[in-house]
C-alpha cells in the first residue's frame, strides 16, 4: 500500500479513536480550546516560580487515578472505593526498591515498575475472586473498600525496626521519608523538570485512554456495562475483560501513588484512610463519571480547593466531602460538568432546528 | 472441661458480635437490595444514645430501647428525605450513604468532641477454672438468639412480614396486590436503623465510644454481609456470622486481631469464588432437594 493511499485510513483510524463518540470535547471549538489549555499549562513555568509549579504538578497527579475510576465506574459500571489501596501499594513499593539502591541510577526506574506491577498483582489477586466469581454489583465497592481500611491498619502497624526492609524503614503512622525523586540517567525529575514529568504523564493517559475507550475493547467495556448477558451472548468473557480494567484502573492509580511520593518524598498510611479513598469517588461524581474529559477537568479544580482548604485546617472537610457527595447524587446523579454540557447541546440542537 | 467452655465462649463472643454488626444491614439489604454505607454510623449515633442517657441517670436497658428508637426514627427521616430516590440504583444508594456517612461522622466529632465518657460494663464476670467470663458478653450472646427468633416471628408469622416478603420476591407483583411497597421499604429501613442503634448502644459498654468507632463495624458488618448474601435474611445471617467466627477465633487468638480481620476479608473472597449469592444461597439450593 502506498503512503497516499494509507494516510486517509490512519487518518480516520486516529480521528475516530480520538474523537469517537465516548468522551465529550469532539467539536473544533472544543480541540481548539483543549489545544490552548495544553499550551498554556505548558509554557506555565515560564511565568510560574519553581514553588507554584511544584504545587500545580500536586494538583495533575491524581488525574491518573481518577481516570481508573472513570473507566471502572463510568465506562464498565463497576465501582471501587478502594483505588487508594493501589496508590499507597505503588508509592509504598517505590519508596522501598528504590530507597534499598540510592547510588544506582537504575533505582527509580525499577521501583516505578515494581511499584507498578504490585498494584497490579494486587488488582488481579482480588479482582480474580471478585470476577470470576461473578458477584452483585454492590459486593465489589464493599470488597475494596475493607481493602483499603485493612491496609491502612496494617501501614499504621508497621513502627519499629522489624519493619525495616534493606535500609527502608516503612514507619507506622509516621509514614516513609526520604523517597527519591524519579532519575533517569543522572538527570533527576524535580522542580520544573517534575512538573512536565507530571503533565507528560496526564496528557499521554487522557490521550490513550479517549483511544482505548472508542476502541474496540473499550466498546466492549460499555456493553457490559448496558447488559452482561448479551455480551456474553456475543461471545466476550465477560469476566476477562472485568478483570482487565479492574488491573488496568488498578496500574492508574499506582502512577498517580508514584508521582505522589516523587512530588512530597514521603507517603504516610492517611492516603489509604476513609476520607482518602472517597475523594476519587468524589472527583468522578461531580465531574460525570462517563467523560474522561470532565475527570480530568474536575479532578484538577477540586484538588486545587481542598489543597486551599486543609491548609487552612479545615475540620469541615469531611462534613463539605460528604455533603458534596450526597448534593451530587440527589441533584445532578450524570455530574455536573456533563448536565452542563448536555444542557448546552440541546439548546444547540434547538437552536439549529429553529434556524 | 473449662477449655472447651473457653472456646465456645469466645467462638459465641466473635459471632454475636459480627451478628449484632450486620443485622440491619442484612435487613436492609435483604428486603430493599439497598446497601446502608452509613451503618456503622448508625451504630455510633446509637451507642452515643444510649451513653448519653446513661451518664444522664437512665438505666441501661432503658437507655438501649431509647437508642434503637431513636436511630430508628432517624433512619426513617433519612429514607424519606434521601434513600428513596435510589431504589433501583444500587452503586448511587452506595455512593450516597457514603457521603451521609462521612457527614455524620465528622458532625459528631464537631458536635460532641473527640471523645464520650465510657460506660462501665454492667453484671460481674463468673469464672469456671482458670478462665473468667464477661456476665455481659454471655447476655449478648442469648440476646442474640432472642433477637434473631424475634425477627423470624416478625417476617414469618406477622401480616406485615408476609407483604414485606412479597415486596421481596416481586415488588411489581406486589404492588398491583394493593401491598404498599414503599411504606414498606419505610419501615423496612427504620428497622435496619434500629438494629443498628440497638447493636451500637449494645456494644457500648465493650468498647470506646469515639466520633469515628463507626469505622471499626464497617469491615466486620461488610464482610458478614458479603458471606451472608441476600437471598434469606436470618439464614444468612447466622449462616455467615458462624462461618466467620470459626475462622476468626483461631486467627485472631494466634496471630492477633489485625489478621483475624486479614482472615475474615480472605474467608469472604473465598466463599463467594465457591458460593457468589453467599451462604444464604447455599439454603436456596439445598433445601428443594431435601423436599424431593
Amino acid at each position: 500500500m502506498s503512503v497516499k493511499m494509507a494516510a486517509p485510513i490512519l487518518r480516520s483510524c486516529l480521528g475516530r479513536a480520538l474523537a469517537g463518540p465516548h468522551d465529550i470535547g469532539r467539536t473544533k471549538p472544543a480541540w481548539l480550546a483543549m489545544a490552548l489549555v495544553a499550551i498554556s499549562f505548558l509554557s506555565y513555568p515560564a511565568i510560574a516560580s519553581s514553588f507554584s509549579a511544584t504545587n500545580v504538578a500536586y494538583y495533575l497527579l491524581n488525574i491518573p487515578m481518577a481516570f481508573g475510576l472513570s473507566l471502572l465506574w463510568g465506562y464498565g459500571g463497576v465501582l471501587s472505593f478502594g483505588q487508594v489501596a493501589f496508590f499507597a501499594v505503588s508509592g509504598y513499593v517505590y519508596g522501598i526498591v528504590s530507597g534499598n539502591f540510592p547510588d544506582a541510577t537504575w533505582a527509580t526506574w525499577a521501583g516505578s515498575l515494581a511499584g507498578l506491577a504490585a498494584a497490579a498483582a494486587l488488582a488481579a489477586a482480588l479482582g480474580y475472586f471478585i470476577f470470576y466469581a461473578r458477584v452483585a454489583a454492590w459486593i465489589v465497592p464493599i470488597l475494596t473498600l475493607v481493602l483499603a481500611l485493612l491496609l491502612n491498619t496494617f501501614l499504621g502497624l508497621t513502627a519499629g525496626a522489624q519493619w525495616t526492609i534493606g535500609q527502608v524503614a516503612l514507619g507506622g503512622y509516621n509514614g516513609m521519608t526520604g523517597i527519591p525523586a524519579f532519575q533517569i540517567g543522572s538527570f533527576v525529575f524535580q522542580d520544573y523538570a517534575f512538573y512536565y514529568l507530571v503533565l507528560g504523564v496526564v496528557l499521554v493517559s487522557f490521550v490513550g485512554l479517549r483511544a482505548f475507550v472508542n476502541s474496540h475493547r473499550g466498546q466492549v467495556l460499555m456493553a457490559i456495562r448496558e447488559d452482561v448477558i448479551r455480551t456474553e451472548l456475543l461471545g466476550y468473557d465477560v469476566r476477562l475483560e472485568q478483570l482487565f480494567v479492574f488491573v488496568l484502573a488498578a496500574v492508574l492509580s499506582g502512577i498517580s501513588g508514584l508521582l505522589y511520593v516523587q512530588w512530597g518524598n514521603y507517603i504516610t498510611p492517611s492516603v489509604t484512610s476513609l476520607q482518602q479513598a472517597a475523594l476519587p469517588v468524589i472527583w468522578v461524581a461531580v465531574a460525570g463519571r462517563d467523560s474522561l474529559l470532565a475527570v480530568a477537568i474536575v479532578t484538577f479544580l477540586l484538588n486545587q480547593l481542598s489543597y486551599i482548604l486543609s491548609s487552612a485546617g479545615n475540620q469541615y472537610a469531611l462534613v463539605i466531602i460528604g455533603v458534596f457527595l450526597v448534593a451530587v447524587m440527589l441533584f445532578a446523579p450524570e455530574g455536573i460538568v456533563l448536565r452542563l454540557v448536555r444542557l448546552a447541546q440541546r439548546f444547540r440542537i434547538r437552536k439549529t432546528e429553529v434556524a | 472441661m473449662a477449655d472447651t467452655i473457653s472456646i465456645l465462649y469466645q467462638f459465641g463472643t466473635n459471632a454475636s458480635f459480627l451478628l449484632l454488626c450486620a443485622l440491619g444491614l442484612i435487613v436492609i439489604l435483604g428486603m430493599m437490595n439497598i446497601i446502608n454505607l452509613a451503618h456503622g454510623e448508625f451504630m455510633m449515633l446509637g451507642a452515643y444514645t444510649a451513653s448519653a442517657a446513661v451518664h444522664q441517670g437512665i438505666p441501661l436497658p432503658l437507655a438501649v430501647l431509647l437508642a434503637a428508637a431513636a436511630v430508628g426514627l432517624f433512619g426513617v427521616i433519612l429514607e424519606r428525605l434521601i434513600v428513596q430516590h435510589f431504589y433501583g440504583r444500587e452503586l448511587g444508594a452506595l455512593v450516597v450513604t457514603w457521603g451521609i456517612s462521612l457527614i455524620l461522622a465528622q458532625g459528631a466529632l464537631l458536635a460532641f468532641g473527640p471523645f464520650m465518657p465510657p460506660i462501665a460494663i454492667p453484671g460481674g464476670s463468673i469464672s469456671v477454672g482458670v478462665y473468667s467470663f464477661s456476665i455481659y458478653w454471655l447476655f449478648l450472646i442469648v440476646f442474640c438468639v432472642v433477637l434473631l427468633a424475634g425477627l423470624a416471628w416478625v417476617y414469618r408469622a406477622t401480616n406485615f412480614g408476609l407483604e414485606a416478603r412479597a415486596a421481596m420476591q416481586n415488588p411489581a407483583m406486589a404492588r398491583a396486590l394493593g401491598i404498599r411497597v414503599n411504606r414498606i421499604y419505610m419501615i423496612t429501613f427504620g428497622i435496619g436503623s434500629a438494629l443498628a442503634g440497638l447493636s451500637g448502644a449494645l456494644l457500648a459498654p465493650t468498647t470506646s465510644i469515639a466520633p469515628f468507632m463507626g469505622q471499626q463495624f464497617v469491615a466486620p458488618a461488610f464482610i458478614t454481609v458479603v458471606v451472608g448474601g441476600g437471598a434469606s435474611v436470618i439464614g444468612g445471617a447466622v449462616g455467615s456470622s458462624a462461618l466467620l467466627s470459626l475462622v476468626e477465633t483461631p486467627v485472631s487468638f494466634l496471630l492477633g486481631s489485625f489478621w483475624g480481620s486479614v482472615a475474615l476479608l480472605v474467608t469472604a473472597l473465598v466463599v463467594i469464588r465457591i458460593l457468589p449469592g453467599g451462604v444464604s444461597s447455599l439454603g436456596r439450593r439445598l433445601l428443594p432437594r431435601l423436599a424431593r
